[in-house]
């Protein structure tokens, strides 16, 4: 396996931690726009960019509420975001030299669980 | 810092190695993780000291003494000092790491959350009455230092099985065995007991949740 193979989709630094940070929540739960764009430390506007690539490749799903004049955008890993992280945290561990030969590593926030 | 070259200088993947992004993984992991939980380990540490403060220090102002008497005040100044900092830190941790976040994991922990305070209201509100009975001092030595934790435990225990939080169910049964086996130590040794064993089990569970938080998923 080659890092050409590794998905281009998550393979980018801002992509990887938006990706990241939203696995480590318990399936089904959502994050605010606010609070994603306060742990990955980017402007509106460029995270914007980043959600939207995901969003069109059905790795995350966004939803827009409204709470009397204050509307809230909340963000969520989809299934197909956990696959492909999963996918691509084992191309990583292929290609860094079978390093899950011996014990077990921890799935990217799929195994945490946390109370 | 300006993020938007980040995005252009490596979309196709090119500068960013496999080597960076198996760190960048791990580390954003990680501190999500921390991020996301409520009960920090250096949370759990600090309850270690105040479960061996307010126990421990019940056990050295009662050893000896018969008639069992209450500590002094000095002490209990102490440990309502200490549950207080308890109480605010551990708010304060819960509040931070449930903002922004929603669905029905936060649903399910903050219905753990209220069942956990009507059993801490419950298992020490029924002091009250027993000091009001003016019961005798080995029962008033032995039934705070043990039964309330007890209870609290097992009611812990079997909430956070329902709610599959495994560590937090194997941390409150911990709870739940000393202060059964607290009841035995007599109305002095309970105290020591439950110092020595609560103390314990916090370390545990601090230690425990720094692995988890700290556990690679890319390394084994």
């Amino acid at each position: 396996m080659t890092s050409e193979e590794l998905d281009p989709l998550i393979h980018v630094p801002t992509r990887l931690k938006i990706v990241a940070t939203l696995a480590a929540l318990p399936d089904g739960d959502t994050l605010s726009f606010t609070r994603l764009q306060d742990m990955i430390g980017l402007t509106p506007g460029n995270l914007i960019i980043h959600l939207r690539k995901l969003e069109e490749a059905d790795y995350i799903s966004s939803e827009k509420t409204r709470n009397g004049t204050v509307s809230i955008t909340t963000v969520a890993l989809t299934g197909n975001g956990r696959k492909a992280l999963r996918t691509y945290t084992q191309a990583l561990r292929d290609l860094l030299g079978g390093l899950d030969g011996g014990g077990r590593s921890a799935e990217p926030g799929g195994d945490y669980v946390d109370f | 810092m300006n993020h938007t070259s980040d995005t252009t200088a490596t979309g196709n993947g090119g500068s960013f190695d496999p080597q960076q992004a198996a760190a960048l993984l791990d580390q954003t992991t990680q501190q999500a993780r921390q991020s996301f939980t409520p009960l920090t380990p250096l949370l759990w540490v600090f309850r270690a000291v105040l479960a061996l403060v307010a126990f421990g220090g019940y056990w050295l102002s009662v050893r000896g003494r018969n008639p069992y008497s209450a500590p002094n005040g000095w002490l209990l100044a102490l440990i309502f000092l200490l549950v207080a900092i308890n109480i605010a830190w551990s708010v304060g941790v819960i509040m931070r790491a449930g903002t922004g976040v929603s669905g029905p994991a936060q649903r399910k922990r903050r219905a753990w959350f209220g069942v956990m305070a009507v059993a801490w209201i419950v298992a020490f509100g029924l002091t009250a009455p027993l000091y009001h009975a003016a019961v005798s001092h080995p029962i008033w030595g032995l039934y705070p230092a043990s039964a309330p934790l007890m209870f609290i435990g097992l009611a812990g225990a079997a909430t956070a099985a329902v709610c599959k939080y495994w560590p937090m169910a194997g941390t409150a049964l911990a709870i739940a065995i000393v202060a059964g086996v607290a009841g035995f130590g007599g109305p002095a040794g309970s105290w020591l007991i439950m110092g020595i064993g609560l103390s314990a089990a916090m370390l545990g569970t601090a230690v425990f949740t720094a692995r988890q938080q700290h556990r690679s998923v890319i390394r084994p």
